[in-house]
């Protein structure tokens, strides 16, 4: 809500500049979100009346005007201009077309500075012609953004009146959004007001609390209340003799200076009222919602699918969850959210019925969700409102009509079975220094509480307080303590060290292994990415996810993130294609939560690991030459092997797709080029490794092949034996063989690597591959390197050669290989 | 004669092993005067032929001779590769190094671990709780009841019931039908990391202090400060008389060591659900110290984040008695606190997955 400075300064008497409330504000009590000046002193600005107006004779957009702006003594003004008490008539250029002869202007003198950006008015000559000052549209008072014209003022001002007088002051206006628990006082000048008063022992001027309705009863009126949950509290109130017609000037300045349209003069002051005091109040036409000079209102429950055209001329359709206001013949409002298009005052309108209630604040809020309807009436009543407020707000808002109008109050009615009282709370001195950590005197918090409304009675140790019905948030001793600590001032309360025991925290050892995975990675050379949890579901059919259940938002933000991911990999897929834009390699990598819906309520979160390799295909076969292992897939490869080397995972390998595949990633794997990661000796695949299947990356647009590889980090973190274990360095030296062989298209090398070892047994300590040769014919030729080394003695030539023979006999009678001699 | 043929070896061995110039002409020498077709080792076979004490006095020189020739030869061939020509090796050292491949932990995580290492080192653990969350842990056990007008100042990302998910139910009946569904089982994306207090305290009596970080979600349109997924970090400790005095201590002692300079706390008024009382924290300006400068637009202080004593409510919701324990709760965005430290202009470069950005760091 916007407050003016000048507003509050008359309510609460306060002597603080606005600098110095803004700060006490702040410290003490809401947040400002934005301060803005307006208005200006006006200096050398006066009512002109326009006497003359006629053609420039060099310019078609400009017009000569002469003005009269009365018997004004600016001392900007030379001597012999003055006018020694005779009205002043001066010639003034102007562009505006919407002025006619006996208009009441703004005149900006010469002398006078622009308040919307400081310009000096100077006597000039405009096109050759003379100009001694400026009529001024309403953007160049800086009291707003129109630009259409001259401000034309009310016509029986009279000529020179200084234009301070008539616009008012300059004013600060404070822009505050009251967080839900002070939404139910301190959206108001006189909620507002009391805090500022409170802060400097002030007291406000205007007695509001004790505003008491009279008891005149009129037969021209009848409310009934449906049921005591809709509205706890319903004052209706006829006036009569009213004539609409434009606000006085404070009335309607002050509404525009806290961002309310001026309407007319009893919208207004139900506005005004709002303002003031918090509470919403809607005016009728008695006409309108009378039959046989009776207003019978009804508050009541809508009927399902009753109508109603509401004051911004939509249709809304409610149902028995809305609150309306009624009379026999139907509905007339939208309680506490919008009046009705035909039911609410007109220019002919002469008699009025003031409205001032209490709504259920669920209901109100929900209605306004329903349909949208953001009014003023309706954010306050959804927060709930003091019923007590209501009577305040109606004797203000018939004290203000009748002091403004000729209007006479006919009669009221008020609907209040169950008055709210004051309710009280008991407070425990201590409890408030031990949770402050500050001693706060007891006379000291009893002040405050004072001050801001409360009333503390000590008994014993403690303070039994009373709580003003307006204070709705304040239910417990924390409330109270709350109250007592921000007026006393947080600032005053020192940093202080907690005693604590000095056990040393647990260690939480997920986010240990997450560092040291993506410290491993790093030092690999990859670079972490962040992506959204979200993907389209566009996203998931390029990635041939759209068979897996997915999460759903209710109502997506944007199309491009509508369901939550069950896999890295399509996000990962956009950074791939984004960053090839700039770069030719990439080495990428995500941790991050995956939601796989299932039985629970809450679906199976899982924290993935997953990398990603893209390599510039420079690689080229020389004379047969294998590059198979330069490639992407191998490289990766060997950074997940090293990664799970580097997490003491060393009894890994690296399984055929055909083995099993895990489901989620089969869907967008090259099944050609696919492993899994397995422990040996156990059935579950700690993750995998593949290729992104090609017509995936189509999709995605990206040209390059990817390869993948993907953990899961709690199933990794399990097999993960960061703990190591000294082995005796050798002691006798190794005996090395190579042995090289020609392979027909099929035979993998992992069996020929398996059959070495098992063959070999504990003489074997290393197999190393070291060549791999392609023919033409699709046969290949693999090297290696086989290490023996005995751990009691030197081995010797016979030794390694027989146990050499032994398996290169059972590569050629198992495996069908033809040994290279 | 022998003794003369070795003596006359010796010599020519020792001018030709001075005189050679390279590893390989010592490697000749050592086979040409030692090798087994060697004169030397020649006349070493004819001793079988010789007298025994002819062979003793021969064999005995012959030996000596060997050594000295042997370790001429090694001394030679040391000396010949441990020099050479500097000037032929000159190599041009301005021409650039091959790039190494660098790789580089997101910025986000950079700060996150420092936090980590801070609250650790002051004992706090560390705790974690799911991102997908039910209505209960993240909005009703922090005191923030269904239809309560708290619940709008953090807009919700909410996700389809998976048990309904089948339906063919419109986005607005889900809305509509939530008072039929049972507590709790409405799921959302968590709007704050707090759901973390309610499931760690479900499990653990005070006395504790816990920091909570992660991932959360807004629903709200992007600009360059605002993103729907952020980090925050959420610290809450609870004991028997934790106090506003001991969270100012806290706050001014992570605060200093993450900015490595004496921070000042101030705390203003505010309101949160499941605090009470609640602040709003400044931190004195990184830049200025708090005399004012452009970075904290003159105030002298930044904001920072939310604070309070944890409400009452929000221990009993957890399973506590009410009025047992207090303890203070406080969280602050990671993505403000990096884009400080970096000064980085638009919150969305973390979740851009821009190498160009993430490169940087």
């Amino acid at each position: 809500m916007k407050y003016s400075y000048n507003w509050l300064r008359e309510i609460s008497g306060t002597k603080l500049s606005p600098e110095d409330l803004i700060q006490g504000i702040t410290m003490h009590a809401l947040e400002i979100e934005g301060v803005e000046k307006v208005g200006s002193d006006f200096e050398n600005f006066v009512v002109g009346e326009i006497l003359e107006i006629s053609k420039h004779p060099n310019a078609d957009k400009l017009q000569l005007t002469k003005v009269n702006v009365g018997p004004s003594l600016p001392t900007s003004l030379p001597e012999g201009e003055r006018g020694d008490g005779k009205d002043i008539i001066l010639d003034i250029v102007c562009g505006a077309k919407n002025i006619s002869v006996g208009d009441k202007v703004p005149v900006a003198l010469v002398g006078a500075k622009l308040p919307a950006n400081g310009m000096e008015i100077k006597a000039a000559e405009i096109r050759g012609e003379k100009s001694f000052g400026m009529l001024c549209a309403q953007d160049e008072l800086g009291l707003g953004s129109d630009h259409a014209g001259i401000l034309l003022l009310d016509k029986n001002l009279k000529v020179g009146t200084p234009l301070k007088k008539v616009l008012g002051e300059n004013d600060q206006i404070l822009e505050i959004k009251v967080l839900p628990d002070r939404a139910h006082d301190a959206v108001s000048h006189v909620g507002l007001a009391r805090e500022v008063a409170a802060l400097t022992g002030d007291k406000i001027e205007y007695d509001y609390d004790s505003l008491k309705l009279g008891k005149k009863k009129t037969v021209s009126l009848k409310v009934s209340i449906e049921n005591q949950n809709l509205s706890s509290r319903y004052i209706a109130a006829k006036l009569d003799n009213v004539k609409i017609e434009k606000s006085p000037q404070w009335i309607a300045q002050r509404l525009e200076k806290c961002g309310i349209r001026s309407i007319n003069n009893v919208v207004d002051v139900t506005n005004y009222v709002m303002l003031e005091l918090g509470q919403p109040m809607h005016a009728f036409d008695f006409a309108q919602i009378s039959k046989d000079g009776t207003a019978e209102i009804i508050v009541r429950s809508a009927k399902e699918n009753e109508e109603i055209t509401v004051l911004d001329g939509s249709v809304k359709k409610m149902s028995a969850d809305d609150i309306v206001i009624a009379n026999k013949q139907g509905v007339l409002a939208i309680a506490g959210v919008m009046g009705g298009k035909n039911s609410g005052v007109n220019n002919d309108t002469t008699s009025i019925v003031l409205e001032a209630a209490a709504f259920n604040s669920t209901a109100i809020r929900k209605t306004k969700n329903k349909f949208a309807l953001q009014t003023d009436a309706a954010m306050r009543f959804e927060k709930g409102l003091d019923p007590n407020l209501a009577e305040k707000a109606m004797v203000r808002a018939i004290e203000i009509l009748t002091h403004i109008t000729d209007a006479k109050l006919d009669g009221l009615v008020d609907k209040y079975p169950n008055p709210v009282k004051p309710w009280t709370i008991k407070l425990e001195l201590a409890y408030v220094n031990s949770l402050l950590g500050e001693n706060v005197p007891a006379k000291v918090s009893q002040e405050i509480l004072s001050s801001l409304g409360f009333e503390g009675k000590k008994v014993g140790k403690d303070l039994t307080v009373t709580v003003p019905t307006f204070r709705l948030d304040v239910l417990t001793q924390e409330d109270l303590i709350e109250e007592i600590g921000r007026v006393y001032g947080y600032d005053k309360i020192a940093p202080t060290a907690q005693l604590v025991s000095i056990k040393p925290p647990v260690i939480n050892e997920q986010r240990t292994f997450v560092r040291k995975v993506k410290d491993v990675l790093v030092g690999q050379g990859f670079s972490e990415v962040y992506n959204y949890a979200f993907y389209s579901q566009k996203d998931s059919e390029n990635a041939r996810l759209q068979n897996f259940k997915h999460l759903e938002l209710e109502a997506p933000g944007n199309l491009e993130q509508t369901i939550l991911r069950v896999s890295l990999i399509p996000n990962l897929l956009k950074n791939v294609s984004e960053n090839l834009k700039f770069n030719k390699e990439l080495h990428l990598f995500e941790t991050g939560k995956v939601f796989l819906p299932g039985e629970n309520v809450l679906p199976t979160e899982k924290n993935m690991l997953c990398g990603v390799v893209v390599l510039e295909n420079k690689a080229s076969k020389k004379n047969g030459q294998s590059t198979l292992q330069q490639t992407a897939f191998f490289q990766a490869k060997a950074f997940a092997a090293d990664l799970l080397l580097q997490l003491g995972i060393t009894d890994h390998y690296f399984a055929t797709f055909e083995e099993g595949f895990e489901q989620i990633s089969k869907s967008f794997c090259h099944e050609g080029r696919a492993s899994e990661i397995r422990i040996t000796g156990s059935n579950d695949a700690v993750g995998c490794l593949a290729e992104i299947n090609p017509t995936v990356l189509a999709d995605f647009d990206i040209n390059s092949r990817v390869v993948f590889f993907e953990f899961e980090m709690k199933g990794l973190q399990a097999v993960s034996t960061a703990e190591r274990e000294f082995k005796a360095i050798a002691k006798f030296p190794n005996v090395l063989r190579d042995v090289s062989m020609v392979v027909s298209d099929g035979r993998r090398i992992d069996e020929i690597l398996s059959l070495i070892q098992t063959e070999g047994g504990d003489l074997i300590v290393d197999v190393d591959l070291f060549d791999i040769f392609d023919f033409a014919d699709g046969t290949s030729s693999y090297a290696f390197h086989v290490i023996f080394n005995a751990e009691d003695r030197t081995l010797t030539t016979q030794e390694a050669d027989s146990v050499m023979e032994k398996i290169i006999s059972k590569l050629e009678s198992e495996l069908k290989v033809q040994i290279r001699k | 004669m022998l003794k003369e043929k070795i003596e006359k070896i010796k010599e020519a061995a020792l001018v030709a092993v001075e005189n050679a110039k390279t590893v390989e002409e010592v490697l000749q020498l050592e086979i040409q005067f030692l090798g087994r077709k060697s004169e030397f080792v020649g006349i070493l076979r004819q001793l079988k032929d010789v007298s025994p004490e002819e062979k003793k006095e021969v064999g005995q020189l012959a030996n000596a001779v060997k050594v000295e020739i042997q370790t001429l030869l090694d001394q030679k061939k040391k000396n010949l590769a441990s020099t050479f020509d500097a000037a032929a090796e000159k190599i041009d050292v301005t021409v650039p190094a091959v790039k190494l491949r660098r790789g580089h932990l997101h910025p986000l995580t950079q700060i996150q671990n420092e936090i980590e290492d801070i609250f650790t080192s002051m004992g706090f653990e560390i705790a974690d709780g799911p991102e997908v969350e039910d209505e209960f842990h993240n909005f009703d056990a922090l005191n923030m009841p269904k239809d309560h007008p708290a619940r709008d100042m953090q807009d919700t990302f909410w996700l389809r019931s998976q048990t309904s998910a089948d339906k063919t139910q419109t986005k607005a009946d889900n809305r509509q039908n939530d008072t039929e569904e049972k507590k709790g089982e409405r799921i959302l994306l968590r709007t704050h990391t707090s759901n973390v207090q309610i499931r760690y305290m479900e499990t653990h009596e005070p006395p504790f202090r816990i920091i909570a970080p992660g991932r959360i979600y807004r629903n709200e349109a992007g600009d360059s400060t605002h993103e729907h997924t952020f980090h925050q970090f959420e610290a809450l400790v609870v004991g028997d008389d934790i106090n506003v005095g001991n969270f100012k201590f806290v706050a001014q002692q992570f605060f200093s060591k993450f900015f490595k300079k004496d921070i000042q706390i101030r705390i203003r008024p505010s309101f949160f659900p499941f605090t009470e009382p609640s602040f709003e924290f400044d931190i004195s300006c990184t830049v200025c110290g708090g005399k004012g400068c452009s970075a904290c637009k003159n105030a002298g202080w930044l904001e920072i984040g939310g604070a309070g004593m944890v409400n009452q409510n929000v221990f009993v919701a957890a399973g506590y008695p009410r009025n047992k324990y207090q303890g203070f709760a406080w969280g602050f965005g990671v993505e403000r606190l990096a884009m400080m430290k970096y000064k980085i202009s638009d919150i969305r470069l973390f979740h851009s997955g821009d190498l160009r950005f993430i490169k940087q760091f």
